[in-house]
Formats: structure tokens, C-alpha cells, sequence
């Protein structure tokens, strides 16, 4: 017993150690400054007690984002998901190119989302406005100075990085389904389009849940690429969550409002993606 | 086997806390090793990427003279990121010795961490109000970097071309006539738009532009710094010119909406130097950026005054970046050490030239003189000109409050100029946005 105990913390400790370095102490640390005046620099901090908290709900270009990135969110979890599907279903039909495919789709997520951003931007502002004043396609040109082409552009950037990697999940849970099942379907008269939905669909339910879960905190927890590709602008229209408390730290130097943001901001993050798991996961079904 | 797994157990702890402490320590070992204890260390953190490398061979150059202190130059640069990382530095005790403050604000905000710098030579070489925005209670606590200028750069020889005498505009009527000359010759001379109009950097918007009227309002940045309210006593001329450039600028799709999307690089490296626009709003910093895409084009460069209408017409705004400060927690030896640095880097002989020629610096102190110590660039010299025919009027927007300037002026102008917001409220929400920062 007791070597088993020690195996265990030997195994457990130094990830419980760096965990609780990296991120439960700050996370106590942050909840406590939400409470403070505190403006990012050690000095005269004093407790304001629930003031951050309020200050924060009358911002209004918190809500704001906060309704932007929602929308971002559902958009993108549905794109990233059915164009991840579809590659996954054509990476997985036996074509001679397939692991090339897969290799293709796959690299846009090694790519840092830093400089994704910036690729994007000159695509946007300088690709997409050549070929605009070429072929004399007017909505072509301007991208990404209003909101609706920033949210598409948010949109675009992150389908096209984020697809190949819930491809691969994708693919994973599809090779995971016994080749009888589709060929008894096939016997039975099953077309493609009811092999799918009948079979592939149910199947790999946990990959779904994998894939909804990852793509979903991804788009809303998203700060690289928007601060790169649009940093909120413009008129911080496009801001999305993390970046704006971001800004209220390092912009208008608010710490505290800042922490407060990032306290709910936790919550909220915690409590979608937590139902999320709990409720594909009911439904997934065991061979 | 009981004592096997005690000992794989043992060892594989044992790996961890060392590759932990290893982890942690290898960092301070190495840097012992390279220098003897007995120099004095003077670790530096600044923001000028432009001359990050030319700092390096100076401080090379101050210790081979001074073989006792050894300099260390870490850089950061751009305005936010710098603060932030500045922030980091010191939360995480590895504090520079000298760091970098922009103004009243940071002055304010790093109060418990300057060391006062009245006592020091160079004080009474500076010129007027460059030290304005570091002096509180009659203590100076910050070096000026050096002096910077912006106004509206403008292509001398397509001027030229279009019969356009650019010493003559010293208005806002004279520079709206000039503006609608060159708008009708557009196709003889080639150009896209008169204007190349940044509304994307907020920074060129919201503080650099705003400065023009703000500056006539406050006078001073320390006043601006104290105001509670902002007026707008110029707000109009801030209106004029804000229509004049956003009016006669290229916009991407035609609509005013999307000067938004245009940013820095093209305004000034794609537009302004393949001479497709006339005249920029920029500073004399530009000047590199143009030079690297089209020499003669960077050579034939100057600046036209920022007319405020009801106030100063022919002038350019001139002032301080950022100014050098000292750590007031190091010991007196280290602190010593800095100050002597900065002294001997803008005061000494060998240290002038390597501010106006390496770093390529306009001097915001008093004493360079003599024929190798003049500003190498047109837009520099141009800056000096005015500056020396008292053409200038103060940068108070490092005395607005955190973030107004960009985001709250900037973001408003580009909803004005997406039609989002007329102009009466983009100025109410600026003035409460001011109004509620300063309670």
C-alpha cells in the first residue's frame, strides 16, 4: 500500500505541483485582486470590495463583446465542425492522395495564431482588394473595416485553421466503426447519405463531444488571431472577450475591473463547455 | 522487489527536484560565471527598437572606457507592449536599473521607483518644457530620449509638379487651396488621392491628430494631465481637419467607412512612397520607412504645418517619446553608474555623435553644435527648422487619461467616419469618457 502511495505521488506530484503553480495560485491571486483597486503596478492596493463587479456590468462595451463573441462562437463551432466532418468523410473513402489530404488539412493548425492573423490580414485587405478591383466585385474591397467583414474574417481564419484538426478526431472516430456494420447496411440497401446518418453519425458520438468541446472553448476563450487580425477594430467592434479584458488591463490600466471580467469570464466558460460535455455525452451510445 | 520500487521511486523524485532546480538555477549560474563580482551591473530596459543595436555598440563603447560597469540592454518595443512587459519585469523582482516613462501618467504610476534626477548636468542643457511632463514638485525625474515632430509630410516634387508653393501654406485656407489643386491634377500627376488617412492606428487619430486641438486647449501636458474636464474649446478645427483628409483620402472601397482598414504601413510605405498620395499625416520617424522603399522619394520629403483654426495656423507639434529613467531601489553604485551612462551618452563628445548620427536623433538638449552634428534626414531638419523659428506647439497626449487617447478618440473617430456616430457625440462620449477616468 504505502509504495503504491508513493508510486502515485511520484507519478502525480510534479504536474500537481506545476498545475497548482500555474494556475490555481494565480487563479486565487486574480480572484483577490478582482476585489482590489489594484492598476497592474504593487503599489498603495486597497479593497473596493464588489465595485469591479459592478463597474463591469455597466460597461457597456463589455456586453458588447460578450454578444459578439457569442455569436462568433456558435458560428464558428458549427462551420469548424461540418467542414471538419465533411474533410474527415473524404480523407476516409480510400483515396490514393488520402494521408497527403489529411497532411494538407492538417497544417494550417501548426501554424502559430499570431501570424495566421497577420497572413490573413494582407489577404483580406491587400488579396482580396486586388481581385476586387480586377474582376470589379465591390464587396470585395474594404474588408475588415466594419464589423460585419471583421466578423467574417474571424470567421474564415478560424474554419480554415481549426477544420483540420477536429478532422483527425474526425477521422479517428470514423476508422473506429467495424467495416460489417457498413457492409450489412450496404446488403440492406442503405445509400450513402442513410449510411452517415444511421451509422457514422451515432458511431462516433464521442468524438463529437471531443470536437464540440475543443472547438467550442477555443472560439470563445480566442485571442490570438483577434488581436492580430483586427485587435477589436475597428470602433472596437469586433472585440472579443479576452482581448477586451486584455485591453481593460494593459489599455486603461483597470487591473481590478480587468480581474473581475476574468473571473466571470472563467464561469461562464466553465459552466457552457461543462453542459456542453454533459449533454452530448448523454447521448452517446456504447457497441 | 519492495526495495526496487522504493529505489526507482526515490530515483525518479530525486530526477524531478533536480531537473526543478536545475530548471530554475542554470540561468543565474551562467551569468555569474561571465562577469567578476566586483563590477557594477547596470541592467538596462528600453523601448526604441529602432536603435537597439546602435544602444549596444555605445554601451560597448562606455565600457571599454569604464572597464568596472557592465551594461546590460534589454528591448521591447512598441508603446503598450513595452508597459505591460515593464509591468512583468518588476512584478517578477528582476527590477532594471533604467527603464523608460512617456509621461505624467507613467511618472505617476512608477512613483515609489524613480530616483530624482535634478542634481544631474544635463538638466539645465534642456530646452524649454521638454521636462514638463517629469517634473512634480520641482524634481526632475526623467531624461528626455530625444525630440520628435509630426505634422503633414508632403512630396516635394510632386508639389512642385502641380505649382504649388508649400511655403506659402501656412493656414488652414491656404492648405485646403493647395489640397484642391493637387485634387484636380490628380490624373497628370498620377496619384490615387491627395491623402493617405490611417484611421486603423488609433495612435495617428486619436492622439497625434487630437494633439493639434488639445494642445491650444491645455498648453502644457501637466495641465492636461490635470484637467478633469476636456472641452473641446477647437473642436471644429479638430472636425476640419479630420473632413479635409478623410474627404480627399484614397478609401479602399470608396466609402469613408473603410479608411479604417488602412493601416501604417499603407499609408506610408505603400501609398506615400510609390508617390500615390501627396501628403501623409506622420512624423519624422516615417522617414525610415520610406527610405527603405524609395530613397529620392524619402530625400524629397518635408513637413506642412497642422493649421488649428482659431489658433496656431503654422505650426507643427514637437515633443518628447519617452524619457530614460533610474531605479531609485538599486544601490547608490548601480544608480551612480546609470546616471554617468546616460550623462556621457548625450553630453560627452563621442556620445553626441552617436545620437545624431547613429541613433539619428533630433537632441531635445541644448550644446550640439558644430557641422558633424547635424540631422542627416530632411523631415529631422525640417523639424529642427520649426523648432527653431518657434513653429511648434507642445504633445500633451501623454497627459490624457490611460487609453483615451486611442481608445476611446480613436475608436469614436472611426465610428464618425463609418456614419455609426455624428459629430456631437463623438465628442459628449469622449468628454464623459474623460470626465469619468479623472473622478
Amino acid at each position: 500500500m504505502r509504495n503504491n502511495k508513493l508510486i502515485f505521488w511520484a507519478f502525480v506530484g510534479p504536474s500537481l505541483l506545476a498545475f497548482t503553480l500555474v494556475v490555481l495560485i494565480p487563479l486565487l491571486i486574480g480572484i483577490y485582486y478582482s476585489f482590489t483597486n489594484w492598476n497592474g503596478i504593487a503599489a498603495n492596493v486597497s479593497f473596493v470590495g464588489l465595485d469591479n463587479y459592478i463597474e463591469m456590468f455597466t460597461d457597456e462595451t463589455f456586453l458588447e463583446s460578450f454578444w459578439f463573441t457569442t455569436k462568433f462562437t456558435i458560428a464558428s463551432v458549427i462551420s469548424i465542425n461540418i467542414i471538419g466532418f465533411s474533410l474527415a468523410l473524404l480523407v476516409t473513402r480510400g483515396l490514393k492522395i488520402s494521408n497527403f489530404l489529411r497532411t494538407i488539412f492538417f497544417m494550417p493548425n501548426l501554424i502559430g495564431g499570431l501570424i495566421l492573423g497577420f497572413i490573413w490580414q494582407f489577404i483580406f485587405t491587400k488579396g482580396f482588394a486586388a481581385l476586387g478591383e480586377m474582376t470589379g466585385q465591390s464587396w470585395l474591397l474594404g474588408w475588415l473595416s466594419n464589423q460585419e467583414t471583421g466578423f467574417w474574417g474571424l470567421l474564415i481564419l478560424m474554419s480554415w485553421q481549426m477544420s483540420g484538426y477536429v478532422m483527425v478526431i474526425y477521422v479517428a472516430g470514423i476508422q473506429n466503426i467495424p467495416e460489417e456494420l457498413i457492409e450489412a447496411a450496404k446488403i440492406d440497401g442503405a445509400n450513402a447519405w442513410d449510411r452517415v446518418w444511421h451509422i457514422v453519425f451515432p458511431l462516433i458520438r464521442p468524438a463529437f463531444t471531443a470536437s464540440l468541446f475543443l472547438t467550442l472553448s477555443n472560439s470563445f476563450k480566442l485571442f490570438d488571431q483577434n488581436l492580430s487580425l483586427t485587435s477589436g477594430g475597428p470602433a472596437r467592434s469586433t472585440e472579443m472577450l479576452a482581448l477586451n479584458i486584455y485591453n481593460t488591463a494593459f489599455k486603461f490600466r483597470n487591473m481590478g475591473v480587468a480581474q473581475a471580467k476574468a473571473v466571470i469570464f472563467l464561469i461562464v466558460v466553465g459552466l457552457v463547455t461543462l453542459s456542453q460535455v454533459y449533454f452530448t455525452k448523454k447521448g452517446e451510445v456504447e457497441m | 522487489m519492495k526495495i526496487n520500487t522504493k529505489l526507482v521511486t526515490f530515483l525518479s523524485l530525486m530526477l524531478v527536484v533536480g531537473l526543478v532546480i536545475t530548471g530554475c538555477g542554470s540561468d543565474n549560474k551562467q551569468s555569474a560565471s561571465n562577469s567578476s563580482d566586483d563590477k557594477t551591473k547596470v541592467n538596462i530596459f528600453q523601448f526604441k527598437v529602432e536603435v537597439k543595436d546602435e544602444l549596444e555598440a555605445a554601451a560597448e563603447k562606455y565600457m571599454a572606457e569604464n572597464p568596472s560597469v557592465e551594461i546590460k540592454i534589454q528591448t521591447v518595443g512598441g508603446g503598450d507592449d513595452y508597459g505591460a512587459a515593464l509591468r512583468s519585469k518588476f512584478a517578477s523582482g528582476n527590477e532594471p536599473a533604467v527603464f523608460n516613462v512617456g509621461g505624467p501618467q507613467d511618472v505617476a504610476d512608477w512613483q515609489d521607483k524613480l530616483a530624482d534626477l535634478s542634481d544631474e548636468s544635463w538638466v539645465d542643457l534642456a530646452y524649454t518644457g521638454v521636462l514638463d511632463g517629469v517634473t512634480f514638485d520641482d524634481k526632475v525625474y526623467g531624461m528626455p530620449f530625444n525630440q520628435e515632430g509630426y505634422g503633414f509630410i508632403y512630396n516635394k516634387s510632386l508639389f512642385e509638379k502641380a505649382g504649388i508653393d508649400a511655403e506659402s501654406i501656412k493656414s488652414y485656407a491656404s492648405l485646403k487651396a493647395a489640397v484642391k489643386k493637387l485634387d484636380k491634377q490628380k490624373k497628370k500627376l498620377g496619384l490615387k488621392a491627395v491623402f493617405a488617412f490611417p484611421a486603423k492606428e488609433t495612435w495617428v487619430t486619436g492622439l497625434h491628430l487630437s494633439n493639434t486641438a488639445l494642445a491650444n486647449e491645455f498648453g502644457n501636458v501637466l495641465k492636461a494631465y490635470n484637467a478633469e474636464e476636456v472641452d473641446f474649446e477647437y473642436g471644429d478645427a479638430l472636425k476640419k481637419l479630420i473632413d479635409l483628409q478623410a474627404n480627399y483620402a484614397y478609401k479602399p472601397d470608396g466609402k469613408k467607412g473603410s479608411l479604417n482598414a488602412v493601416d501604417y504601413s499603407t499609408q506610408v510605405e505603400e501609398l506615400f512612397s510609390l508617390e500615390q498620395v501627396a501628403i501623409i499625416q506622420q512624423g519624422n520617424w516615417a522617414y525610415g520607412s520610406i527610405a527603405g522603399i524609395d530613397k529620392e522619394v524619402a530625400q524629397n520629403t518635408g513637413f506642412l504645418p497642422m493649421p488649428v483654426v482659431g489658433a496656431k495656423e503654422d505650426s507643427i507639434p514637437v515633443g518628447i517619446p519617452m524619457y530614460w529613467t533610474v531605479n531609485k531601489n538599486k544601490n547608490e553604485e548601480v544608480k551612480d553608474a546609470a546616471k554617468d551612462f546616460l550623462s556621457w551618452l548625450y553630453t560627452s563628445e563621442e556620445g553626441k555623435k552617436i545620437v545624431i548620427n547613429d541613433f539619428g536623433f533630433i537632441p531635445a538638449l541644448k550644446g550640439y553644435k558644430g557641422e558633424d552634428l547635424e540631422p542627416n534626414n530632411p523631415l529631422a531638419k525640417d523639424v529642427l527648422k520649426y523648432s527653431n523659428q518657434d513653429r511648434t506647439m507642445p504633445w500633451v497626449f501623454m497627459g490624457y487619461p490611460s487609453g483615451w487617447g486611442m481608445n476611446v478618440l480613436g475608436t469614436n473617430i472611426q465610428s464618425y467616419l463609418a456614419g455609426d456616430m455624428t459629430w456631437d457625440q463623438l465628442i459628449k462620449d469622449s468628454q464623459k469618457e474623460w470626465a469619468k477616468d479623472r473622478k
